[in-house]
């Protein structure tokens, strides 16, 4: 029975943007990595005193098709304002630190079978899409590429991007151009395809909102929420369980986390908001909850009875839960 | 390059920080098998003057019955040369050994050994706690000093007249943590149970789960709905509508208890109106891959009723013939599929994850 975690070593990093770095993890043994399609991930564990953080990686790969297999993960890593999680990485990772990383999980799986593939990537969520361009274009699918963000000089791999993608990459500057008209993006592909999209939960939100306007049924959007658990304006916060005990929740941790940290019994899977295996009663809150998980219906996230704790927090200062 | 691949010292916080915590861990077929535990040995039947070679917890046992009537355990191998003593012969309370005959008591102690004219004090072989209880013999494998008999789960509904009890049994090429898992995941009764025990109304109903002591119970109740076949026909209530209360309990690593409690609103005139039925499901892990596996229904009116019996033998090893089957192809994949699987879990897992975390606290209590 193989461990679902190894010890692994940065190898190598690389700054792509003023806040994007890149960075090359290998086996801390020298032995070969567990092999990852397009779309998988990495689990990080890291952290110090006083904060812990869980965070997902999707694994890049080769930076051009047709490239050999590498012998390390290539993962790229936005600096988020006031996200600790990312600061730390950037702050601290450097060749030989020493890391706990899992292997491999395909939780946003590329399909074999599809006559024509639309990948859409809204900032770093790039990492998983390119992943898969490549792997599309390997097996000489039927692809095209909607890169969003803000300007190209804060957009990672742009140029590699291109010189695999050719005219099947758009690459789309909201800072010069606006939002994109996605129900037009939608419109303008073939009958037959379906879409991935990773990138901030508004773009996806957007993309399957343009997808049911326009008539297409939902399994043809695949997508992957990055983050979900970690915005910039979180702020820290203290749960209170039923035994009297109070676990501050830091602002770049999660319920989750913190509570395993603490060593309370918790139960979880994907930690991102979609298993619903972490969902914990709600017994007292003196703010709002703030759900962001995709299990729960709107109308059961209002009832506020109960929430996710791997993604979702609250906007108060105390947090009572059934633990 | 090799100094940085140590691990660092205090000032990187890192380390304490990545490591995944226990609360994670949930038995699987790889895990220890917990042996301070009792489990079913046999039923009481099945032991009497003739030895019958079991293995339990991977240990190679024969149950024999003295001429008083009392079980006994022993190791299945002699302790000169290996022979298994249930080829042997019995011979009074004394088990013989087929190779050089050597006698052992139901004690363990060798008490003649031909060859030598007397016994050696220093030849016994290991002798097992086991008890009758009811309908089954208890057996404990663990150390033999916590063999508290008060720890033997109760089962007494199993041997009271008042109940009519069915009951049947496998051997199952599974784990005994996949046999839990799948007594306490109810979201499989409507696929690999449809014309059993999964009615659709019930898979929707609402269902809390808890610890309690070391236990884990779930409980469903189902108000003004239609009978499962499986109640309604031999109470004969098809016709009526019902509340069905149920629970489910992972008792041990030995044992499984359910009930059913289904209520008529209006009975027909004569009728009880109340019925209750307690399934028992006692298994004992021979291997870490494969268990032994006694399964009771038990019904708390017309005891003794043979139609109600035949229906409800009939059904029930239907509905566990099909759990089997899944459960031994299950364990197929896991023990040779060459590419590993972490399995996905999903929020209604959590009761037999919860099940599964006490099993491997126990077995790492134990190893420790």
């Amino acid at each position: 029975m193989q461990d679902k975690y190894l010890d692994a070593v940065i190898l190598a990093r690389r700054t792509l943007t003023k806040r994007i770095t890149e960075f090359l993890i290998a086996a801390a043994d020298g032995q070969p990595l567990p092999m990852a399609e397009a779309g998988s991930h990495i689990e990080l564990r890291f952290g110090g005193a006083g904060d812990r953080f869980l965070r997902h990686y999707s694994l890049i790969g080769p930076l051009a098709a047709g490239a050999p297999r590498e012998a390390f993960w290539r993962v790229a890593v936005r600096r988020e304002d006031r996200a600790r999680g990312s600061a730390f990485i950037h702050r601290t990772f450097q060749p030989g630190t020493r890391l706990r990383v899992s292997r491999p999980i395909n939780a946003f799986r590329l399909s074999r079978r599809q006559p024509h593939t639309l990948l859409v990537a809204g900032g770093i969520g790039i990492t998983p899409i390119f992943a898969m361009a490549r792997s599309l274009l390997t097996r000489q699918e039927a692809f095209s590429v909607l890169y969003v963000g803000v300007e190209q000089a804060q957009m990672a791999y742009v140029g590699e991007l291109a010189a695999m993608c050719g005219p099947g990459l758009a690459v789309f500057e909201t800072g010069r151009q606006g939002m994109p008209d996605l129900k037009a993006v939608l419109s303008a592909q073939p009958a037959d395809a379906t879409a991935y999209v990773c990138g901030p939960s508004g773009m996806i939100d957007g993309l399957i909102g343009a997808g049911a306007a326009i008539g297409w049924a939902p399994e043809r959007i695949r997508f992957e929420v990055f983050n979900a658990a970690h915005r910039p304006e979180d702020q820290a916060f203290e749960v209170r369980l039923k035994d009297g005990r109070a676990i501050p929740i830091g602002a770049g941790t999660t319920i989750l986390d913190a509570l395993e940290g603490a060593g309370v019994e918790t139960y979880a899977d994907c930690r991102r908001g979609e298993c619903g295996l972490c969902t914990t009663a709600v017994l007292g809150c003196d703010g709002a909850l703030d759900h962001r998980d995709r299990v729960y219906s709107a109308q059961d996230h209002a009832r506020n009875r109960q929430m996710t704790i791997c993604c979702s927090r609250i906007t108060g200062r105390l947090l009572e839960l059934d633990l | 390059m090799a100094t940085t691949l140590d691990r660092p010292s205090s000032d990187n916080a890192i380390f304490a920080a990545m490591e995944p915590h226990d609360s994670g861990n949930f038995a699987n077929n790889n895990t220890p098998l917990i042996r301070n535990c009792w489990y079913a040995a046999a039923r009481t039947h099945e032991i009497d003057r003739t030895p019958l070679a079991r293995k339990f917890l991977g240990v190679d046992v024969v149950l024999y019955r003295t001429e008083g009537g009392e079980p006994v355990a022993m190791r299945n191998r002699c302790p000169h040369r290996s022979f298994p003593l249930a080829r042997g012969t019995l011979v009074g309370d004394r088990l013989v050994c087929g190779y050089h005959g050597m006698e052992f008591g139901a004690d363990g102690a060798c008490a003649h050994l031909p060859a030598m004219g007397h016994a050696p004090a220093t030849a016994s072989v290991r002798t097992f706690p086991i008890v009758d209880r009811g309908p089954l013999a208890w057996i404990w494998m663990g150390a033999p000093d916590l063999a508290n008999e008060a720890l033997i789960p109760d089962t007494h509904w199993l041997s009271d007249p008042a109940w009519g009890t069915v009951s049947g049994d496998f051997h199952i090429l599974c784990d005994y943590v996949s046999m839990h898992e799948n007594l306490i995941d109810q979201t499989h009764f409507p696929f690999l149970h449809p014309d059993t025990v999964g009615t659709p109304e019930y898979a929707r109903s609402k269902l809390t789960a808890s610890t309690e002591n070391g236990q884990v119970v779930i409980r469903r109740e189902l108000r003004d709905a239609p009978p499962p076949g499986v109640y309604g026909k031999p109470a004969n209530i098809m016709h009526k509508k019902v509340d069905r209360t149920s629970e489910a309990r992972f008792v041990s690593p030995a044992l499984h208890t359910a009930y059913a409690r289904v209520a008529v609103g209006d009975p027909d005139p004569g009728e009880p109106g109340l019925y209750r039925y307690n399934i028992t499901h006692v298994f004992t892990p021979e291997t870490n891959n494969s268990i032994h596996y006694w399964w009771f229904n038990s019904r708390d009116y017309r005891p003794g009723d043979a139609a109600i019996d035949r229906f409800m033998l009939e059904a029930h090893t239907q509905a566990y013939s099909e759990d089997v089957e899944a459960l031994q192809w299950i364990n197929e994949v896991v023990r040779t599929d060459g590419e590993e699987q972490f399995d996905l879990s999903f929020a209604p897992d959590k009761p037999g994850l919860m099940a599964r975390r006490i099993m491997h606290r126990l077995a790492m209590a134990e190893a420790g």
